[in-house]
């Protein structure tokens, strides 16, 4: 009680004196002794002591109050501060200067309410972006998800917190955004299949997710709806893929129909949508109900309705097969086998005996097995016919050979005689025809295992009749001719002895009128030719001289030129025949020539060129002495010592 | 080979500077593009037959019949002045070898002897050795009497076929010419004109004035004797009747060992003596072919194209010297296709 008393105090002094003034007249009065007021007086002063005490210590309390109460502020700053993830702001620092606890609380108290502001707002930012997020997530999570890890935390409340949060948030918007995307191509593709299978797409969708029909509002896209959306997709691309093998399947069979009946364009242009995807892939039909049951049914009732027709038509299509193996095996000079069978099989299938369709199978196979053997016998098929009219022309030629008028000048003469030139050509080529027919025909029966038949015939064995039939011919005219040879040279050499000369050409005609058949030869190819005689010169005797070539001619001229005993220029040493190796030419023409030489031959005094039908001969010379060109070029003359 | 550009319807390169008057024969050399062309003016000539450049001439005293090579340098030749000569083209010399008593036809010269051979008119064969000293008396190595005039000879290796009027033929080994070999006659039956040994040494091709030829042997066994034959070629066929022309020329391809024959029908065709195939003919040359050469690797024939005197003293057509490539297909063999095995 340093105190200067003041007013107050002085009041309270005087009251205090005033009520002891009091005390004091009253235990006068009462007469209290002095212990008593001693003891009164002391309580009174414990009691004072007491009341002191007391407000002291509520002073004290109150003073403990305020620290506390500041600490707690700053406390929660801090708790704040360190939830927001700021540094402390502290209010440490003020509190030096502060001063009395009370300043101090006053000045902490708003700071306090500013960061409680703050972190009311920060923690409504974050609540905004962690409401966001819920939203998202549930529309693109599973139904049944756990919510419950999203919520704000207090104690993390930091800008960073929030720019995380402001990240997932994207991150799940993109997401969202994917999923929608997803799931609106899945509906997509969803409803060009139900368009494309006639199928409704809003009940279609409904069965996934009844949700998803709802038009502008929420659309779940979770996992789950998203696979049950491929669940259906694939679901209905069986579907799709399922009808459409069989409307391909329907397309090719009513093909097979239209090309086995032939049906005509304007019918088959009502069903060209299904025909023209005949070999589309899945993806590739997108047209509506291009697939659809009812569209499907319809193909399938147009199937039938050909089948139907087709069987109709069967009876008339077997014929019309039968007919056509007949006349490939015709050309083919084929005899079928086992014939009737195609007979049998037309009146099974009159009766309805049998499956129509398996007999045009059978026929179609056994079409194309005839085909197969055609062609492989077309070769040896040609050949033949060019061998067959080789033949006929053979016998053409002998009949003309005999006829006597050949060469009489009428209408046609010169027509024959070119036939009968070509003729005489093909003739001689038989003989290698026959071969190369013959080899030709081993080969392939080689090959094939068995006979090659024409016309049911054994083909090697006609042409083996017809080379044995030739072969007897000619032995035959070969025969003809040796005893007409006899003959003439009989006569001939009577007639010498007789002194008389015959004409040459008389005989010429009567020898010359068959041809020998030697092997057969082109013009301008050598060829064998039976010379193994050496010549003789004109020396030689009248003996008849054995030539294998067989011509009269040659005969009756070799023993002509002995009876003249002396050569003519260029006549040629040993008469010469064209020896008929070649039977091409015609023989006629061999004695043309001969003729012509012996002409040339019979001239003897001939001083004139007279051609040998060759450019080659002059017969100017003063001997019967041959000479090469040189020798007259250089005007050489053998002298007569020589 | 000239790297010049044959017309396709050409016969071949005609050679500048032919002869003047006819041509009765010309040779390539086994040595190279040589040819050497005899001729009725007179005149030996050597040309560059690839180049076409006359290298060399050589003046005869009367016409040449016929020239043949000894090498690349020098070479032969028979003439109707009875007289054999030898020239050689570098220095341009010439000397007589030796005489005939009539005009020489052929003349041969044969590496594997190294003798001359000359035939004549005057019905004898004559051997000669050119190494010897110049002058007939030291050249002449032998005189072998000929049952004609010879027309044709032909040498392979060591055989000598020599063909004489009167279709004779006489085979010689060059190694015992006393004797003939074999005597034969042409199996042809008109006159001889031309015969050329198969370069194989088996045989001989024997042409005749009748439009045939003769393949014919050496071998007189049966076996080789079974292989003759003759053929007819160099005709032409017209409204039945058969022109016949004179086969004045034969010629071997060195290395396949088919041969061209030519005719006075201006043809030359060739052929294949062992297929008895015609393989090709050429295109008609203006007049006779007197004759035909092929060069040492084939890939040339010589055509001459020289009227040939068959119908006299005529007007002709001038004379030309050929020279065509020759392609595989013309020459090449074509043995007949056996049928296909079975497979």
């Amino acid at each position: 009680m340093a105190k200067p008393p003041n007013r107050q105090s002085l009041q309270m002094e005087s009251s205090r004196g005033s009520l002891l003034q009091e005390l004091k007249i009253i235990w006068d009065e009462v007469g209290e002794s002095e212990a008593e007021r001693d003891k009164m007086l002391l309580e009174i002063e414990q009691e004072c002591l007491e009341v002191y005490r007391r407000k002291v210590y509520q002073a004290n309390m109150s003073r403990a109050q305020l620290r506390q109460a500041i600490a707690d502020a700053e406390a929660e700053i801090a708790a704040i501060c360190s939830a927001m993830g700021e540094p402390p702001v502290h209010v440490r620092q003020c509190n030096q200067n502060a001063g009395s606890l009370k300043e101090e609380l006053k000045a902490i108290i708003p700071e306090l309410e500013e960061m409680k502001k703050r972190k009311n707002d920060r923690k409504n930012q974050i609540l905004e972006v962690v409401e966001q997020i819920k939203e998202i997530l549930i529309e693109i999570r599973p139904p049944g998800y756990d919510l419950s890890t999203v919520a704000v935390d207090e104690s993390a409340l930091s800008v960073r917190m929030l720019e995380e949060l402001h990240g997932q948030l994207q991150l799940l918007q993109e997401e969202k955004a994917d999923r929608l995307r997803k799931v609106q191509e899945h509906l997509s593709t969803l409803s060009s299949l139900c368009l494309v299978l006639s199928i409704d797409f809003k009940q279609m969708v409904g069965e996934v997710d009844p949700n998803l029909n709802e038009t502008g509002g929420f659309k779940n896209t979770s996992d789950d709806t998203i696979e049950r959306l491929t669940c259906a997709i694939h679901r209905l691309r069986e579907i799709k893929r399922q009808r459409m093998e069989k409307l391909q399947d329907l397309a090719s069979t009513m093909l097979e129909l239209w090309n086995l009946m032939d049906t005509p364009t304007e019918e088959q242009q009502s069903f060209q949508s299904v025909t023209c995807n005949i070999a589309a892939s899945e993806h590739e039909i997108i047209e509506p109900d291009a697939l659809s049951v009812d569209f499907i049914k319809h193909v399938e009732a147009e199937v039938l309705r050909l089948e139907e027709q087709k069987n109709s038509k069967m009876k008339e299509l077997v014929l019309r097969k039968k007919s056509e193996l007949e006349e490939i095996r015709r050309r083919a000079h084929l005899v079928a086998e086992g014939g009737s069978e195609t007979e049998f099989a037309y009146e099974a299938v009159e009766n309805g005996d049998v499956d129509s369709s398996l007999v045009l199978g059978q026929m179609e196979f056994l079409i194309s097995e005839a085909k197969e053997q055609a062609f492989s016998r077309k070769d040896i098929l040609e050949r033949v016919e060019k061998w067959l009219a080789a033949c006929e022309e053979e016998s053409w030629l002998e009949e003309y050979n005999r006829d006597e008028n050949r060469y009489s000048a009428g209408r046609g003469t010169h027509l024959a005689l070119k036939r009968a030139e070509k003729a005489r050509i093909l003739v001689s080529k038989i003989p290698a025809m026959v071969e190369a027919l013959s080899a030709k025909t081993t080969a392939w029966e080689k090959e094939k295992g068995n006979e090659f038949k024409y016309d049911g015939v054994s083909l090697l064995s006609m042409l083996e009749d017809y080379t044995t039939t030739r072969q007897e011919k000619e032995q035959e005219r070969k025969r003809q001719r040796d005893q007409r040879r006899l003959q003439g040279q009989l006569t001939a050499a009577q007639e010498a002895l007789f002194g008389s000369k015959p004409s040459p050409l008389k005989n010429v005609n009567k020898v010359t009128r068959t041809f020998s058949s030697g092997p057969s030869r082109r013009p301008s190819t050598p060829g064998a030719t039976s010379q193994s005689d050496s010549p003789r010169s004109a020396k030689s005797s009248h003996a008849y001289r054995k030539s294998d070539d067989g011509s009269g001619l040659s005969a009756v001229r070799r023993d002509l030129d002995a009876t003249f005993m002396s050569r003519k220029p260029f006549a040629p040493l040993v008469s010469d025949s064209n020896m008929p190796s070649t039977p091409t030419k015609c023989n006629c023409d061999n004695a043309e020539e001969e003729i012509g030489t012996h002409k040339s031959c019979m001239k003897i005094e001939a001083t004139a060129p007279v051609s040998l039908t060759s450019q080659a001969v002059v017969i100017d010379m003063p001997r019967e002495m041959e000479y090469s060109f040189e020798e007259r070029r250089a005007g050489f003359v053998v002298k007569s010592s020589s | 080979m000239s790297a010049a550009v044959l017309p396709t319807s050409s016969g071949g390169r005609e050679l500048s500077n032919p002869p003047s008057d006819g041509i009765s024969n010309l040779r390539f050399s086994n040595h190279s593009d040589h040819l050497l062309v005899s001729s009725w003016d007179k005149t030996v000539r050597l040309y560059d037959a690839s180049a076409n450049i006359l290298k060399g001439e050589f003046m005869h005293g009367g016409p040449v019949l016929d020239c043949c090579f000894h090498d690349d340098f020098s070479g032969f030749s028979a003439s109707a002045d009875n007289t054999v000569r030898r020239f050689v083209f570098g220095t341009g010399k010439e000397d007589i070898l030796g005489r005939h008593e009539a005009p020489v036809r052929c003349v041969e010269y044969s590496y594997a002897a190294g003798q001359v051979i000359t035939g004549s008119w005057d019905k004898t064969l004559k051997c000669w050795d050119p190494r010897g000293a110049s002058g007939p008396d030291r050249t002449l190595v032998g005189t072998y009497p000929q049952p004609e005039r010879v027309y044709s000879l032909s040498l392979v290796g060591h055989r000598l076929v020599v063909a004489t009027a009167g279709r004779h033929v006489n085979v010689y080994d060059l190694r015992n010419m006393s004797q003939p070999e074999q005597r034969r006659e042409s199996s042809l039956k008109y006159q001889t004109r031309c015969v050329r040994c198969y370069p194989n040494g088996t045989g001989f091709a024997l042409s005749s004035v009748e439009g045939r030829v003769a393949m014919e042997f050496f071998d007189l066994s049966e076996a080789g004797q079974s292989k003759k034959y003759a053929f007819k070629c160099h005709r032409k066929s017209e409204a039945g009747k058969d022109t016949v022309y004179p086969v004045n020329a034969i010629a071997f391809h060195p290395i396949y060992g088919t041969f061209a024959t030519g005719g006075c029908d201006g043809y030359v065709n060739v052929w294949d003596g062992n297929n008895k195939k015609r393989l090709y003919q050429y295109s008609k040359y203006p007049t006779s072919i007197a004759a035909l050469s092929f060069s040492r690797d084939g890939r040339l024939l010589a055509v001459a194209s020289s009227y040939t005197f068959e119908e006299g003293d005529i007007a002709r057509e001038p004379d030309a010297i050929f020279v065509r490539n020759v392609n595989e297909v013309e020459v090449k063999p074509k043995p007949k296709a056996l049928p296909a095995p079975p497979p």
